[in-house]
């Protein structure tokens, strides 16, 4: 039985990450006006989602980078005003800031409500929260136009705060293994979002986008690419922070980053088989993951040989990865890129440690900035190579501008495909979630 | 007669030389190889900086594990949260220090009115800073006693003989005991001392004794430094069966990986593998403050158990292996 559910959520898993040809529509590049929109929510919510919660965590500890977090997460959210202004408006935009931007305060008062043990507070939190989502689902369904319905918006808003709230209970219980699972879920939500998002802005205005779509396989690839991709930044920072300060919490922020490896492997097996999967993980793990930790034990121990050792090991990782890379989109990323790139990501992920050693957090989370953006370089350049390499799977070559008008929508809602493609994601990476746990406990 | 001249001044000089020695106080210098290191500027922060990186790791079980002293990370993880404290910490009633014949009373001392922490009136009694850590419990504890009184040498009068795993026991009116090992020697001067050292938190049990030491001053009526002895509480020796193997040890791919045991008493973990699934050799040796997995191309060859090492090198028994056979 277990093994059939199993089978069943790798051919979900599968299908999601390959929907059928048929669904596709004639622009086959992963580089479209409206995957480029879709990039650009993908990078931005998941950031805030992972500086919300390293918020809350540091926040909770009184550690000395947590203003700085702070300040990032602000920065964050005006990041995001620019682009809701190139597509709605100034004004729309203006209103848009003052809602999100307030909203962070109210992780804060989680924190302190947690510090004090005071459920007044944490009640008082609560209702702020549940106050954003009527307000903010309100916003969106007016902008799109109905496109997004406020239900919606207000449902996958809940359960976003939901899986903030998830990583920070669990973690001031210290149920860190509980914790990672609710940041990776959460984490991986922040896509789904950005796909129901773009999708529909993309819906409503399609001239602004050339008439692309945010949800073809390619832009799917794209976007599962970038997750994956920042994910394991994420991960990585907040796993050298965690190993140095030998904090409780390091070994599940390990553990994380296995699971994250074997969710990672399994893309690469939906594309290249199981062969390919297997040399990928053999790459990925020795001389990057854990050079990664050398890098952190080196640093404990201050012994510079032994981070000259791990620097060595991260630049053979960037090699031999970048290698694959080349080899495996038969050189539609070329293998010298590849390598330049793996590099340029390792640097970052030295730079953001170094300077948190350092003690010097401005510099820590600009690099951390800047480190997250590059992996949604990567996911788009290496989107791109795999959809060049199989039009088969992800282009689809001669496709009429659209599909048949075959009924009148009288049956339907519009906007349900998306959500049903939504729903189907959450609940495959839930159940996947569930059963590796499952599998870990076992 | 002429060797009696000799000898005559030759005594002489060798007196005078003594004396003068004596005045320039050598013998501090001289007495026995102490080993108390004495430290300036104690509460700058210059002093913290580079002395932090010395105590901060320590090779033991002859380099296998290198242990940090989280101490000297001041970050978040060391922030004390609603910790309980399971053991119950004794109220000092003696001190035993074998290494410099030390068997005397002890009575609780508190904040005397100009800020100081007070001594007991008897030269030849301790005091234990009963608004401070019990002995016994995290944190550090206190004991100050004299080094000499008008008349000559007090109880603590040898501290700074004392060595590095040197035993201190403090025992309770009922007899239970609290035994604490040496583990350094640091002298300050009186007025820039790092209290917040040798009173604040810690995550440790850790006993440190106070006592006077360098020179004596008639202008103040003291002595110019103050000596502290660092200790750190035994914890009882484990058997074998008390160490928790690890758990969870799964092969993923290349790495081997496990969960901690998540107690003070970890040194680091054994990783060790085998071909036909019975005969297993020592491959890895990782510390408790690294990442918990050990990478090995041909993992799938092999099967493996993890053990936890103590930090006197005990070893538990294998976890559950994991692997081909």
């Amino acid at each position: 039985m277990k093994q059939m559910k199993r089978i069943l959520i790798t051919l979900m898993a599968l299908m999601l990450l390959v929907p059928s040809v048929a669904m596709a529509d004639h622009h086959k590049s992963a580089q479209t006006e409206a995957a480029d929109l879709r990039s650009t929510l993908d990078q931005l919510l998941s950031e805030h989602f992972v500086l919300a919660t390293t918020f809350m965590m540091k926040s909770y500890e009184d550690a000395p980078d947590a203003d700085e977090v702070w300040n990032k997460l602000d920065q964050n959210a005006q990041d995001m005003t620019p682009a809701i202004a190139s597509i709605y408006g100034d004004e729309a935009a203006a209103q848009f800031e003052e809602i999100f931007r307030g909203h962070n305060d109210y992780s804060d008062g989680f924190v302190e409500a947690a510090k004090n043990d005071d459920p007044e507070a944490r009640k008082m939190a609560e209702e702020e929260v549940e106050e954003f989502t009527e307000e903010f689902s309100t916003f969106l369904a007016s902008v799109t136009e109905g496109n997004l319905s406020k239900d919606t918006a207000k449902e996958v808003l809940k359960a976003h705060e939901q899986d903030v709230l998830n990583v920070f209970d669990h973690y001031v219980n210290e149920e860190y293994q509980k914790s990672y699972t609710a940041f990776r879920e959460g984490f991986n939500r922040m896509f789904d979002i950005s796909k129901a998002l773009s999708s529909a802005i993309v819906t409503q205005m399609p001239d602004s986008f050339n008439g692309t779509k945010a949800d073809t396989p390619a832009a799917d690839l794209r976007s599962n690419m970038n997750a994956l991709a920042s994910e394991h930044f994420a991960l990585a920072v907040l796993e050298m922070q965690k190993g140095f300060d030998q904090a409780e919490d390091y070994d599940f922020v390990t553990w994380a980053e296995n699971q994250h490896t074997a969710d990672f492997k399994a893309a690469i097996g939906s594309i290249y088989g199981e062969e390919g999967a297997a040399q990928f993980e053999k790459v990925w793990q020795q001389d990057h993951i854990n050079a990664q930790s050398d890098v952190i034990t080196a640093a404990l121990e201050e012994d510079e040989e032994a981070r000259k050792m791990a620097e060595q090991s991260l630049m053979a990782f960037s090699e031999d990865f970048g290698a694959f890379l080349g080899t495996a989109t038969e050189g539609n990323l070329p293998q010298e890129d590849a390598v330049e790139a793996v590099w340029t990501h390792e640097e970052d992920v030295l730079q953001t440690f170094d300077h948190y050693v350092n003690e010097d957090y401005t510099a820590t989370y600009d690099s951390f900035r800047e480190g997250y953006a590059f992996m949604f370089g990567i996911g788009e350049t290496l989107s791109s190579a795999v959809v060049t390499q199989m039009p088969d799977q992800f282009g689809g070559e001669v496709m009429p501008e659209e599909m048949p008008k075959t009924g009148f929508g009288g049956a339907s809602d519009q906007g349900m495909n998306t959500w049903m493609w939504i729903a189907f994601g959450v609940i495959a990476a839930a159940s996947a979630g569930f059963i590796s746990i499952r599998k870990a406990k076992q | 007669m002429k060797l009696d001249w000799k000898m005559y001044f030759t005594i002489l000089g060798l007196t005078a030389l003594v004396m003068v020695a004596y005045e320039f106080n050598a013998f501090t210098f001289w007495k026995d190889d102490s080993e108390v290191v004495r430290i300036e500027n104690a509460t700058q922060a210059s002093y913290q900086e580079t002395d932090v990186p010395e105590d901060q790791k320590e090779e033991i079980l002859d380099g296998e594990f290198t242990v940090i002293n989280k101490n000297g990370n001041m970050r978040s993880a060391d922030v004390v949260k609603n910790q309980k404290q399971e053991e119950t910490g004794i109220t000092p009633a003696t001190i035993s220090i074998p290494a410099i014949d030390v068997e005397a009373a002890v009575e609780s001392v508190g904040i005397l009115d100009n800020g100081q922490m007070g001594v007991p009136e008897d030269p030849q009694k301790a005091g234990w800073f009963e608004p401070g850590t019990e002995p016994g419990s995290t944190g550090n504890s206190v004991i100050a006693g004299h080094v000499d009184s008008r008349t000559g040498p007090a109880v603590f009068y040898d501290l700074d003989q004392l060595e590095k795993g040197d035993e201190i026991t403090v025992s309770d009116e009922n007899g239970e005991e609290k035994t604490y090992v040496v583990e350094k020697l640091e002298s300050y001067p009186m007025d820039d001392s790092p209290i917040e050292t040798i009173f604040g938190s810690s995550d440790e049990k850790r006993l440190n004794l106070i006592t006077c030491t360098g020179e004596f001053l008639s202008s103040i009526g003291g002595h110019a430094d103050r000596l502290v002895v660092y200790s750190k509480l035994k914890e009882p020796t484990q058997n074998q069966e008390d160490i928790q193997p690890p758990s969870n040890v799964q092969i993923q791919g290349t790495m081997i990986t496990w969960h901690a045991v998540r107690e003070d008493y970890v040194a680091g973990y054994r990783v060790y593998r085998s071909q036909d699934g019975e005969t297993f050799e020592k491959v890895a040796s990782i510390s408790k403050h690294e990442r918990k997995s050990y990478t090995d191309s041909e993992a799938s060859d092999y099967s493996y158990y993890v053990t936890t090492v103590n930090e006197e090198g005990t070893e538990s028994m294998p976890s559950d292996p994991t692997g081909t056979k």
